[in-house]
C-alpha cells in the first residue's frame, strides 16, 4: 500500500517537473499562456460573452502560440540544412491566424505572405528593442536582413506564380488535358487523371441539337436541311454558345464547332468536330471528332397499312446514332480534307 | 494513395521554373561578384553578399513586375504567355506574327532595366550599409593614386574616367557578363534537352 503510494508520488512529482517550466521566463510559460487564454476564450464563448471579448482572447492565444512555439525551436536549435527552422514555423502560425478566419481562398493570401511574414519575425527583434524604439543593428546584421528580404520576396513570388498558373487553369480547363512535358517552367507528377477537354460537352451539346432538329423527320425534309449547310452550321454554333452561356469561360470562345456530311450508301455519315484554336502542345493544335450515322429507314412495317394515311408508309424517316467515343486528333479537320483532295 | 491525391490536388506546379531559376540565380551571382570583385576591390566575402542582395532583389522585382503586367494584358496577348509557359511554344493567333520582336525588344528592355536596378540597389545597399555612396570608393582611389603618381599623371586619369563613376561601370560589366552566362544557359537547354526535357 505505502509502496504504491510511493510509486505515484514520485510519478506526479516527475510529471510535474517535466510540466513546469525550469524558469518563468522560458517557452514553456508562453505556450501555457497561450493554452490559458485559448481556453478562457473558450469558457469566454461558453458563457456568450462579447464577440470583442473573445476575439481579443483567442488572438492573445494564436500570437502566443507563434511566439512559443517560435522560442522552443530557437531553444532546441532545431536546423533544417542548416537554417534555422523557427521563424518560418512562427511565420506559419501567425499566417494561419491572419488568413485562416478569412474563409473561401484563403489559402493565396496566407501562403503568399507566408516568407514576408517569416521575414518579419526575423527582422523585428533586431530593428526594434525591448522599449518598442527603432534601434540601428550593425553593418552586418542588416547586410543579412536586406539579403534575407530579397529570398523572402522571391519565394513568394514563386508562391503567386503558382497561384496565377491555377487561375489560368480555371479560365481555360482544356490547357490540363494537354501535356505539360515540353514546358521549361511548370511539371505535373506522373501518374495522375488527365481530365477530358470541354470541346466533349460542346461535342455533345451538338449532338443533342442536331437530334432535335433531324432524327424521326421525314428523309425528304432532312435531305432539304443539309443543302443549307453553312446556315445550318452557323445555327449550330450559335446553339451551342447559348448553351455553354450558362457556365461559360474564357475559352468557350476558343472552340470552333464545325460539321460535315459525307456519302453513305443511302445516307450519310455525319462528322461533329470540336476544333482547338487556343494554346496546346502540339504544334498543328488538336480537334476532338464525333461520328454519326444519319440514315433513311422505312417505318412502313410498324404501322396498320390500311389505316395509315396514304402515302405514309412509302415515306422514310432519318434515323442518327452516334457514337460515344470522340477521339482526339491532331491538326485541323478541313486542313487535312483540303490536303486530301488535292 | 493519399500522396497521388494530394498531387493531383496541387495539379501543375512551377518546379521545372523554380529549379531553373535557382540554377541561373547562382551563376549570374558567382559571376557578377567576380567583376565586382576585380573592378570594385572588394573583399571575397562582401562582393559575394553585393551580388547575391542585387541579384535576388533584381529577380523579385522582376517577378513582380511579370505578375503585375500578365493581369492586365490583353486576352490574345495573355494566351500566348499561356501558352508559353505551359507549352513552350506559341500558339497560332493575332499576335503570332509580331510575338518575336516583341520578345527581342522585352529582352533588350529587361537588360537595361535590370541593369538600372541593379545600380540603385547597390547605392541604396551602400548607404544601408552606413557608407557613403557616390565618391567614396573613387576618392579613395584618387587619393591614394595621388599619393603616387604626380599631379599631370592624375589629370589624365580624371579625364578618361569623364565622369563615369567605376561603379556604374563595374555594374553594367557584371550585369553584361550574367546576361551573357544566362544566355547561353539558356539556349543550350532548350537546344539539346540536357535535363532530358
Amino acid at each position: 500500500m505505502v509502496g504504491l503510494f510511493g510509486f505515484l508520488r514520485r510519478t506526479l512529482t516527475e510529471l510535474w517537473q517535466a510540466v513546469l517550466p525550469p524558469r518563468y521566463f522560458s517557452w514553456q510559460t508562453v505556450i501555457y499562456m497561450s493554452l490559458f487564454s485559448w481556453l478562457v476564450s473558450m469558457l469566454a464563448r461558453l458563457l456568450a460573452a462579447t464577440a470583442f471579448t473573445v476575439g481579443l482572447l483567442a488572438t492573445i492565444s494564436w500570437i502566443c502560440l507563434a511566439l512559443g512555439v517560435g522560442w522552443a525551436l530557437e531553444a532546441n536549435k532545431v536546423r533544417l540544412f542548416g537554417i534555422p527552422v523557427a521563424p518560418w514555423v512562427s511565420g506559419a502560425i501567425l499566417c494561419l491566424f491572419l488568413f485562416g478566419s478569412w474563409g473561401g481562398r484563403w489559402l493565396q493570401p496566407a501562403l503568399v505572405s507566408w516568407p514576408l511574414v517569416s521575414f518579419a519575425v526575423i527582422a523585428v527583434p533586431s530593428l526594434v528593442s525591448w522599449d518598442f524604439d527603432l534601434k540601428k543593428p550593425p553593418p552586418m546584421v542588416r547586410q543579412q536582413l536586406a539579403l534575407l528580404f530579397c529570398l523572402s520576396l522571391l519565394f513568394s513570388s514563386w508562391f503567386q506564380f503558382y497561384f496565377r498558373i491555377q487561375s489560368w487553369v480555371r479560365d481555360y480547363p482544356s490547357l490540363v488535358a494537354d501535356s505539360v512535358d515540353n514546358s521549361a517552367f511548370v511539371y505535373r507528377f506522373p501518374g495522375q487523371e488527365v481530365a477530358l477537354p470541354a470541346g466533349v460537352t460542346h461535342l455533345t451539346i451538338a449532338e443533342e441539337t442536331l437530334r432535335e432538329q433531324i432524327d424521326n423527320k421525314p428523309w425528304p425534309s432532312v435531305e432539304r436541311w443539309l443543302l443549307n449547310l453553312e446556315g445550318q452550321r452557323q445555327a449550330l454554333q450559335r446553339r451551342v454558345q447559348s448553351q455553354m452561356g450558362r457556365d461559360a469561360s474564357l475559352e468557350d470562345s476558343l472552340w470552333r464547332l464545325d460539321f460535315q456530311p459525307l456519302s453513305n450508301a443511302d445516307g450519310y455519315t455525319l462528322k461533329l468536330w470540336a476544333i482547338w484554336s487556343g494554346p496546346a502542345a502540339n504544334e498543328d493544335g488538336y480537334y476532338l471528332e464525333k461520328t454519326c450515322l444519319l440514315m433513311p429507314v422505312n417505318r412502313g412495317g410498324l404501322i396498320d397499312t390500311e389505316n395509315a394515311a396514304p402515302g405514309y408508309t412509302t415515306t422514310q424517316w432519318a434515323s442518327l446514332t452516334c457514337d460515344l467515343q470522340t477521339p482526339r486528333q491532331a491538326g485541323h479537320p478541313r486542313g487535312t480534307q483540303q490536303q486530301g483532295l488535292s | 494513395m493519399p500522396i497521388n491525391d494530394l498531387l493531383s490536388e496541387l495539379g501543375i506546379l512551377p518546379l521545372r521554373a523554380i529549379a531553373v531559376q535557382s540554377m541561373l540565380l547562382m551563376v549570374a551571382i558567382v559571376l557578377e561578384a567576380m567583376v565586382l570583385r576585380q573592378q570594385l576591390r572588394l573583399g571575397y566575402r562582401t562582393s559575394m553578399q553585393y551580388a547575391a542582395t542585387l541579384n535576388l532583389l533584381a529577380t523579385s522585382l522582376g517577378w513582380v513586375a511579370f505578375l503585375a503586367l500578365e493581369a492586365v494584358l490583353p486576352l490574345s496577348l495573355r494566351s500566348q504567355v499561356i501558352s508559353y509557359v505551359l507549352f513552350n511554344r506559341f500558339y497560332t493567333n493575332s499576335w503570332r506574327d509580331a510575338l518575336p520582336v516583341v520578345v527581342v525588344v522585352a529582352a533588350i528592355a529587361a537588360f537595361f532595366v535590370t541593369y538600372w536596378i541593379k545600380l540603385q540597389g547597390l547605392l541604396w545597399l551602400l548607404q544601408l550599409l552606413g557608407q557613403k555612396p557616390a565618391e567614396n570608393t573613387a576618392e579613395a582611389i584618387e587619393s591614394d593614386r595621388r599619393q603616387r603618381y604626380e599631379r599631370a599623371r592624375r589629370a589624365q586619369i580624371e579625364g578618361r574616367q569623364g565622369g563615369t563613376s567605376p561603379r556604374a561601370l563595374a555594374m553594367l560589366q557584371a550585369n553584361a557578363a550574367s546576361f551573357t552566362a544566362i544566355l547561353v544557359l539558356l539556349l543550350l537547354i532548350n537546344q539539346s534537352g540536357v535535363l532530358g526535357w
